[in-house]
């Protein structure tokens, strides 16, 4: 059964490429050419990729990752598809007519975004801070907290038990804020060195260290350095702590 | 909201809820009685038996979550109701996603 298409990906240029048997459990991967763009596929059912164990879905996706970077590193600039995106063939065309016909009817729309993602990266920055660093020099230089938290050493038991409540309940806020004062900053200056940047959702926070801002990044591969650069100056801020990962395909910004 | 309950884990699994929901009802009292001390309308030793209550409060949980090793449990108890409220709130505060959700749903 080969009515339908897997598609992992569009690159430039047209390209007859074999990338050999690393597709989903295995499948050999190609590419079907339109003009001067390609869709690199396997050849499928015409049915989607289900199943209830999480780990068989989790090895389709990786497998369906390492096919769009294979293409990436091995073909140029590529529009990755999402998981499961699989053409069709009807009764009077085969599917690979019917690949060259989307890739004909959306060639302006797939044409400008691969033009708009060319030399480029996309890159993840993850930053977080040492909350109890950071929440001992808030205290030392503010007046507020300070004065409170010599006064519970003062006060008996279930006292001291309430103004420390009292104390952690300014302490939370002032930090929110200083959170966001770094959010605002950084994100600034992140922005001045990539093409595009995109707020992602803030991931777990790990023990003692929170995160501040977790953001995807599209760059030029060439002048990603400007933004390590700027990443390198927060590194070394006290408290502070950057993870910077990629280059990847372009996941996010197409 | 996943809990993790099954015929092996049922009473960890219960009793880390149970102390979940103590400790909400305890931070809730706790913000009661900042309020409270915060507006002015209690004595030094209405706030000094109030907080020796509370930390009493603190003790107990503390020590029955190590004795019954639900540490985690109930952390992990937390977290979900956290990510639940989030969800909650971010829908709320963002009508779009909202209208996105449902579409994908087809409603």
């Amino acid at each position: 059964m080969t009515e339908g298409r897997y598609v992992y990906c569009i690159v430039e240029g047209a390209q007859k490429a074999q990338l050999g048997n690393i597709g989903i459990d295995g499948s050999r991967v190609y590419a079907i050419p339109y003009q001067d763009i390609s869709a690199v596929v396997h050849d499928c059912p015409a049915k989607p990729y289900e199943s209830k164990d999480n780990e068989v879905v989790k090895d389709w996706v990786i497998a369906h990752e390492k096919v769009i970077e294979r293409a990436w590193e091995k073909l140029g600039t590529v529009l990755p598809l999402g998981f499961d995106t699989i053409i069709k063939a009807d009764e009077e065309k085969d599917p690979e007519e019917i690949v060259e016909d989307w890739l004909r009817g959306d060639y302006q729309n797939l044409k400008e975004k691969l033009d708009k993602v060319k030399g480029k990266a996309e890159y993840g920055v993850q930053i977080s801070w040492d909350t109890k660093v950071i929440s001992q020099v808030l205290t030392e230089k503010d007046e507020e907290l300070e004065k409170l938290s010599e006064e519970i050493k003062s006060k008996p038991k279930g006292m001291a038990y309430m103004y420390k409540q009292k104390l952690e309940k300014l302490l939370r806020g002032k930090l929110e804020r200083e959170a966001e004062r770094y959010f605002k900053k950084f994100y600034g200056r992140i922005k001045e060195c990539t093409d595009e940047i995109r707020i992602e959702k803030l991931k777990k926070d790990e023990e003692l260290r929170q995160t501040l801002m977790n953001v995807s990044c599209l760059a030029d591969k060439e002048e990603v350095k400007v933004l390590g650069d700027e990443l390198d100056k927060i590194n070394n801020m006290d408290a502070f702590f950057v993870r910077f990962t990629g280059p990847w395909p372009p996941y996010t910004f197409v | 909201m996943p809990i993790d309950i099954d015929e092996d884990n049922l009473k960890h699994g219960l009793l880390g809820l149970v102390i979940a929901i103590v400790e909400i009802i305890r931070d809730a009292l706790k913000h009661q009685a900042l309020r409270r001390m915060e507006g002015g309308n209690l004595t030094d030793e209405e706030i000094e038996r109030l907080g020796r209550a509370l930390e009493e409060i603190d003790i107990a949980i503390d020590q029955m979550k190590e004795e019954q090793g639900v540490t985690e449990t109930v952390k992990s108890v937390r977290d979900g109701l956290d990510d639940l409220v989030d969800d909650v709130l971010d829908q709320m505060i963002n009508p779009e996603r909202w209208k996105k959700e449902g579409e994908e749903k087809g409603i």
